[in-house]
């Protein structure tokens, strides 16, 4: 995997040392909290505790690496939900064109919070977790081998293709074809003389590739074993309660009426 | 629909999935900087891959194309619950493709999507589908990050449903002309792949109702959803459970016409 690609990050904490099921399970609890609030002060709790998590996890380096797409959903929901938000009481700002209400404002903030939390979620299970050991948990999760052996694949051809687009770039540009600038229009229309090459070579390896699985004995019917098969420890069942604890306690608080605008 | 299952039993159809999943992660990436609603929606030179991808490589190319949209979510960072509408929004993104072309009766060209004879009529059809599967995909995510609460039906819709249909519209004919050719010498578009008897056997005229209906349900599910619907509301949800659970009727009882007319 090329280091410029991967967003995983090799450090012994306890993040890593659970399996992708049981990361999982923590995420889905911590979520359905961001997921059921609306109140911003509430949705806070999830997405610190997110960011706490992936710095801990040594996600910062992801995280300021997606600094830009991170900021840019939060203000994009903050500007887009009082569009499609019924007005409340209280008007906090008036402009001659339209008028913004605390309700409004509130909901807003409480979307935007929803959403970088959801990223951050995210973003801690791919720092934390490696291409192998989502290939394994999904198999573990009961998805079928096959379907996993594909997935496993295009997550190891996906840096090969990305290089191999970068060759072909770099080919194309030492026969006169510019593929930089300033110019996003520009650029797009440069790259379009590239997706034919790296296609066909994307293509014609199936053949190969096929044959050498055949000859290996690949059969998708037939199940297999993993080398690196990560047990389901005491701590990963313990992790997989909190979740599930998370999940009950959270819908039950919302639905009790806590925690919204 | 019974193909998207039957494929997995062949080894090319399977490193087809892992393939076209890599390409199209391959040409996503290194676009995820060109945001059009940050997080959501960005510039997709890769977005006329799915199409062209489900006429050449069928149900390798449905499930490819949702593996790779979810590749480009992990790299890209934007991985979220909203990625696994993401999913199932570019798996029909590809199969509208290939369970559309030859359906369409009096709007269907006859010929295979080689833009070699008969272009006027291919541009025809592939325009059609090139918007219902755009259609189907940006109300099936939009719909899906309404009921998250990320973002509002009508942004999404919009945004993604043109940025899809323009990018497939405009450079799918070229691709295909320029590709269409060569994977076929190469025998591998899939109804060389796949044994005849993996393929749904399924009558014409059930084909091209399905076909219909999935041209129905594509065009009525976004226009309601973007104009009529309120976002976030029980209408909208209902709407869009409606417009799912019909979108995968459809694809279960239908069948594909490609593969009779591929020489």
């Amino acid at each position: 995997m090329s280091g410029s690609t991967s967003l995983y990050v090799d450090k012994p904490t306890i993040f890593h040392r659970l399996t992708a099921r049981s990361k999982l399970a923590l995420l889905v609890g911590v979520l359905t909290t961001a997921y059921v609030f609306g109140n911003p002060v509430v949705v806070a709790v999830p997405l610190v505790a997110l960011f706490v998590a992936l710095v801990y996890a040594g996600g910062w380096r992801n995280v300021k690496r997606l600094s830009f797409v991170i900021v840019a959903v939060f203000l994009v929901g903050f500007v887009l939900w009082p569009a499609f938000t019924p007005p409340g009481d209280t008007v906090v700002f008036r402009t001659p064109w339209f008028a913004v209400t605390t309700y409004e404002l509130l909901f807003a903030l409480g979307r935007s919070e929803r959403i970088v939390a959801f990223i951050l979620g995210g973003l801690l299970f791919i720092t934390t977790t490696s291409n192998e050991e989502i290939v394994t948990g999904l198999r573990s999760l009961g998805l079928p081998y096959a379907f996993c052996f594909a997935v496993g694949t295009a997550l190891r051809l996906f840096p090969t293709f990305l290089g191999a687009t970068g060759t072909v770039r770099q080919a194309q540009a030492a026969r006169g074809h510019e593929v930089s600038g300033a110019n996003p229009i520009e650029r797009f229309r440069a790259y379009i003389p590239l997706i034919v090459p790296v296609f066909m070579t994307a293509v014609r390896s199936v053949q190969t590739q096929a044959m050498a699985l055949e000859a290996r004995g690949f059969d998708p019917r037939r199940d297999r074993t993993f080398y690196d098969k990560p047990t389901f420890g005491t701590v990963d069942w313990a992790v997989v309660v909190v979740g599930l604890v998370l999940v009950v306690g959270s819908v039950w608080l919302s639905f009790q009426g806590y925690g919204q605008v | 629909m019974r193909e998207a299952f039957t494929m997995w039993r062949d080894t090319r159809m399977i490193m087809l999935v892992a393939v076209v999943a890599a390409v199209y992660a391959a040409i996503l990436v290194p676009f995820k900087a060109f945001q059009i609603i940050p997080g959501f929606v960005s510039v997709r030179p890769a977005n006329v891959f799915p199409v062209i991808f489900g006429l050449m490589f069928g149900p390798a190319a449905a499930w490819g194309s949702a593996i790779g949209n979810l590749i480009g979510d992990i790299f890209g960072g934007t991985l979220s619950p909203g990625s696994i509408f993401g999913f199932v929004g570019n798996f029909f993104y590809a199969m509208v493709g290939y369970k559309l072309w030859g359906s369409l009766g009096p709007l269907s060209s006859g010929n295979e999507p080689d833009f070699r004879s008969n272009t006027g009529t291919q541009l025809a059809e592939y325009v059609v589908i090139a918007a219902v599967a755009s259609a189907l995909t940006a109300s099936t995510i939009a719909w899906g990050l309404d009921t998250l609460g990320l973002a509002p039906f009508p942004a999404i819709s919009i945004s993604i449903g043109v940025n899809n249909f323009l990018t497939s519209a405009i450079l799918g004919p070229i691709l295909l002309f320029l590709l269409w050719g060569r994977v076929k010498d190469l025998g591998l578009l899939y109804p060389d792949v796949m044994r005849s008897e993996d393929l749904p056997d399924v009558g014409t005229s059930r084909t091209q109702l399905a076909a219909y209906g999935f041209l129905v349900v594509a065009f009525v599910w976004i226009a309601v959803g973007t104009f009529v619907a309120p976002p976030g509301s029980t209408f909208q949800l209902v709407l869009g459970a409606v417009g799912l659970v019909l979108a995968f009727a459809l694809a279960a009882v239908s069948g594909e016409r490609l593969s009779s007319i591929v020489s």
